[in-house]
């Protein structure tokens, strides 16, 4: 009550510097350990499949954190809150990685690196349909394009024949000529269905003889053709690339032009784009983990895929925000702005999302479990088969769950930032565990064709993809955070948010 | 109201009214500092950090309902585990009977759990607030009626070990109140 803050005090904003050695530090561990991974990748053959997944992990895992802060700031726009504002350029900046993570996703693209047939099997077993498809064309065309023939005359002579029966015998019973007639018009709808066929256009027999060759060879991959293609497959990372990036830049950009002109048009445009924005990121995700997650085994769906990788990401980013906003206060930032007000709502936030996140793992393997379908069961059979058995149930059961439940149901830890940020901590450890989970038990199943469940000595890969790539985000993420105010420092709800009480 | 000088009627406490949300609140603090227990404020709309003002404790409700929570989760696992797994193994999609049931026994724990804090929360609340109830001394003060209207109420209330006749009221006055009634009961 006492010793309301001004909003008119703060609109110079806070201006992050320094740090540059830590910068210089990250951006050496970052791309250094890029190119050594990408080195080895490239060197050694033997490795590159399996160094193919430790590189989608790290990517995924860096990924949904970015994606998070993106989330958080559509939601935050979208339901016109006001508690945030002294954190949202925070939010704005974790979410601004997204372009950067998604550009060390090309080694995905480029088929010469190895990384993706080595992740996807849809694409060489698709390849080698196709292949197998088009010889068995070759080979066989022209006996079936005989037997069409054939076909067709002996349809058509099967109709002159039934003609010439009725008009033959002109003392038939009305009966008997009715079943005749009957029997004609049968004989006569197959010729015209043959007849349809343009036995001249061999390009079109070749392709309906080849499309049928394709469903022989590969019945599954033949009915999910039309989103397991490779045509369409670039033209969706194109798509995620441009959406994701696309919205948080222009919020970003809008917010970071108030701070210079303060005029509260830039705050109506963001809250009334975000509504709009909000499909953008949840089908670009959605589709994203389609793709590069869900596709790991493309034998394999779960229609609860897209919202438990969500879950995951905003519990994630919210954790990585309040241990962000706690290091800058460490280095005496944002100290007057952020009050424990608002690391209690975070907090808050953090547990809402901790449930969140159990509610649908559990659900998702509960329906699965329960229904006891073949082609559903698989994704857990194999990450319920050896060492990933105890590794689900005291990861993700209990670490994931059960520890930041406790722990965050207690009211004073939310408002303690070296506590909060420690169960944070946590839960970042568990959601690397839980990506971990998603994407490497499927190295050893694929890549030994069901011999072998790990791969010995792959785990190293894993350290060093996660390593370099973490180096790259916490580079690009200072490089932010220096780039403008720590706060929309002119924002109409700053006043608000700076007071806040809950 | 007048005090009435019915002797058998026993002073219930004080309302004081006060002219803003701000200045109830400082009054909040002395009478806080001034160590008084029994004693609320009434407002026609939620003032931030008032509970600061009050110097009140963090509520026991929130325990009350963590009690129900795991209350609720231990009747459901124990009710379902006995039944189904202990007195009459039912064996359903050739799922087994034995610990490794526990996921179709969620379910109901996580409704059960809900529902048990649900209900300390309705019935917690209810006993802590001595509620229901037919009637309350305040409600005969037309001072007190201000509060859900325009009014920024304090009430002391008579049993508090600190409240003196004379000098509670003596005490309300130098704190700003602009007016005070004496309710009887």
């Amino acid at each position: 009550m006492a010793g309301l803050k001004d909003a008119d005090d703060f609109k110079d904003g806070e201006h992050f510097k320094g740090a540059g050695l830590l910068k210089f530090v990250l951006g050496i561990v970052g791309f250094g350990g890029m190119a050594l991974f990408l080195l080895l990748a490239f060197f050694w053959k033997d490795k590159t499949p399996e160094m193919a997944y430790s590189w989608l992990f790290a990517v995924v895992f860096f990924l949904s954190l970015s994606v998070g802060g993106l989330f958080w700031t559509l939601l935050h726009h979208a339901s016109n809150s006001g508690w945030g504002t002294v954190v949202r350029r925070l939010m704005e900046n974790l979410g601004s990685m997204i372009p950067f993570i998604l550009i060390l996703g090309v080694p995905f693209l480029i088929e010469g690196c190895g990384f993706r047939n080595a992740l996807w099997e849809w694409f060489p077993e698709r390849e080698a349909a196709l292949h197998s498809a088009e010889v068995e064309t070759e080979a066989h065309f022209a006996e079936y394009k005989a037997d069409l023939e054939a076909d067709v005359a002996k349809a058509d002579a099967e109709v002159k024949a039934g003609e010439a029966a009725i008009s033959s015998q002109p003392n038939l019973k009305p009966g008997e000529k009715r079943h005749l007639e009957d029997k004609l018009q049968v004989l006569k709808k197959q010729a015209a269905e043959l007849g349809e066929e343009d036995l001249s256009d061999d390009a079109g027999l070749r392709a309906k003889l080849k499309d049928d060759y394709f469903r022989e060879e590969a019945a599954l991959l033949h009915a999910k053709q039309g989103f397991l293609n490779e045509g369409s497959w670039f033209v969706r990372y194109l798509l995620y690339f441009i959406g994701l990036t696309g919205v948080i830049f222009i919020l970003r950009g809008w917010s970071i032009k108030q701070d210079r002109d303060g005029d509260p048009k830039w705050f109506l445009l963001m809250r009334r784009w975000s509504c709009g924005f909000l499909p953008i990121f949840a089908v670009s995700w959605t589709f994203l983990v389609f793709d590069w997650l869900m596709a790991l085994d493309y034998t394999w769906f779960s229609t609860m895929w897209g919202v438990y990788l969500f879950a995951g990401a905003a519990l994630n980013s919210m954790g990585l925000l309040v241990i962000v906003l706690t290091l800058l206060r460490r280095a005496g930032y944002l100290k007057n702005v952020v009050t424990m007000e608002h690391y209690h709502l975070m907090g808050k936030l953090m547990l809402a999302f901790t449930i969140f996140w159990a509610y649908i793992a559990f659900s998702q393997f509960f329906l699965i479990w329960y229904a006891n379908i073949t082609e559903e069961t698989k994704f857990y059979l194999t990450r319920n088969t050896d060492f990933w058995n105890v590794y689900t149930i005291t990861f993700l059961v209990i670490g994931h769950f059960f520890v930041p439940f406790a722990a965050l149901l207690i009211q004073k830890f939310k408002m303690m930032p070296a506590v909060l940020s420690g169960i944070a901590v946590w839960n970042l450890i568990m959601h690397s565990l839980d990506i971990y989970w998603i994407i490497i038990p499927e190295r050893g199943v694929s890549l030994t064709n069901g011999t072998q469940m790990t791969m010995p000595g792959a785990w190293l890969f894993d350290l060093l993809a996660f390593v370099s790539v973490a180096g790259i985000f916490g580079f690009f993420l200072l490089r932010q955070l220096g780039s403008a105010s720590l706060f929309p420092c002119r924002d109409p709800r700053l006043d608000e948010s700076l007071n806040v009480v809950n | 109201m007048s005090e009435s000088t019915d002797s058998s009627k026993q002073l219930f406490g004080y309302v004081a009214e006060f002219s803003s949300a701000a200045d109830l609140y400082h009054a909040a603090e002395k009478v806080r500092d001034a160590g008084f227990r029994k004693w609320d404020v009434h407002t026609p709309y939620p003032v931030h950090g008032m509970d600061a003002a009050m110097g009140m404790g963090k509520s026991w409700l929130s325990a009350l309902v963590l009690a129900g929570g795991i209350t609720g989760s231990c009747v459901a696992l124990f009710m379902q585990f006995f039944t189904q797994v202990n007195l009459y193994p039912t064996v359903v999609q050739n799922k087994p009977t034995n610990l490794f049931t526990l996921p179709a026994f969620f379910p109901v724990t996580f409704e059960l759990t809900i529902l048990l804090s649900a209900f300390a929360v309705v019935f917690g609340l209810l006993v802590f607030l001595m509620l229901p109830r037919w009637n309350h001394p305040l409600f005969e003060s037309a001072l007190f009626r201000k509060f859900s209207d325009d009014g920024f109420i304090m009430v002391i209330e008579a049993r508090d070990p600190r409240f003196k006749k004379e000098k509670t009221r003596e005490f309300l006055e130098t704190i700003g109140a602009s007016q005070i009634e004496g309710v009887e009961y």
